[in-house]
């Protein structure tokens, strides 16, 4: 693959990328960092790609941030205790706050079932591609869509 | 009551401008290159030295097995000879070579051991 069309495909990748990253981080400068990690990667890979340019991409980005997840483990959470999060009322449906309260959820369902969930919900991948990605079984996939979803409306109240 | 999966489609987050992330990548892109560059060319330099490398080696044995071809040698006798001095040569470092063994072999079984109880 040339310097050039890796630069376009990544041009149009980058934003869902991105995107992906800082949902399971909840930081969006460290996705940033780990997005230009994972295209640096995928350059230097470049040679031996082959299929969907943009499942190899989120595989790549995937595993920098699981990289990432062992240099710096994140603050222990406690499943155990969860908050209730009024999102939908009235005077609550505010877009940020909702985004908010919907990255504080995220952060506290386990890497996977976020992974998961961020994957199928926000960047509308099948379970088959969400598969590839994370080298996972399909059936554990749906597994942890199904126990992401219910680790989720615990933390949210809809 | 809303559905979780409708809520979780209708509040995708959005990332800020991608200017600076794309001026950022572009630079440690163009750093890669260079480094893609020199692995490349080491890589190239490698390929060339081990067809060099086949190459001499064939034309050597070509000579070698013409000069065997032309110049041929009672290789049988050699041999018989060569083989009777090994074998006086072991002969009388028998003892020796057996402790030798011996020693080796009681060696390899302890550190097999040891080695299976640090696994255990």
């Amino acid at each position: 693959m040339t310097r050039e069309r890796f630069i376009s495909e990544a041009r149009a990748c980058q934003g869902r990328l991105r995107r992906f990253l800082a949902s399971l981080c909840g930081d969006a400068a460290l996705a940033d960092d780990i997005a230009q990690e994972a295209l640096v990667r995928a350059y230097v890979m470049s040679d031996r790609f082959a299929g969907s340019f943009k499942a190899w991409l989120f595989r790549i980005a995937y595993n920098c941030f699981i990289d990432n997840l062992r240099r710096v483990p994140p603050p222990a959470v406690d499943l155990m205790a969860p908050e209730a999060l009024h999102v939908a009322d009235k005077e609550e449906s505010d877009a940020a706050f909702r985004h908010e309260a919907l990255k504080r959820a995220l952060s506290r369902i386990p890497e996977k079932e976020r992974t998961a969930i961020v994957l199928h919900y926000f960047e509308d991948l099948p379970v088959k591609e969400i598969a590839a990605i994370m080298n996972i079984p399909v059936g554990t996939v749906k597994y942890y869509l199904s126990v992401g979803r219910n680790h989720l409306k615990e933390h949210i109240r809809l | 009551m809303m559905d979780i999966e409708q809520y979780l489609r209708d509040n995708k987050p959005e990332m800020p401008e991608e200017g600076q992330f794309l001026v950022e990548t572009n630079a440690r892109l163009c750093n890669v290159e260079g480094v893609k560059k020199c692995v490349d060319e080491d890589r190239h330099r490698g390929r060339v030295a081990l067809i060099i490398a086949l190459g001499a080696g064939l034309v050597l044995g070509c000579l070698a097995t013409l000069l065997v071809v032309i110049y041929p040698f009672p290789s049988i006798e050699v041999n018989q000879s060569a083989l009777a001095k090994v074998v006086a040569e072991l002969l009388k470092w028998k003892a020796f070579l057996i402790a030798l063994i011996a020693g080796c072999a009681i060696a390899l079984g302890v550190v097999f051991m040891s080695r299976k109880k640090e696994a255990l």
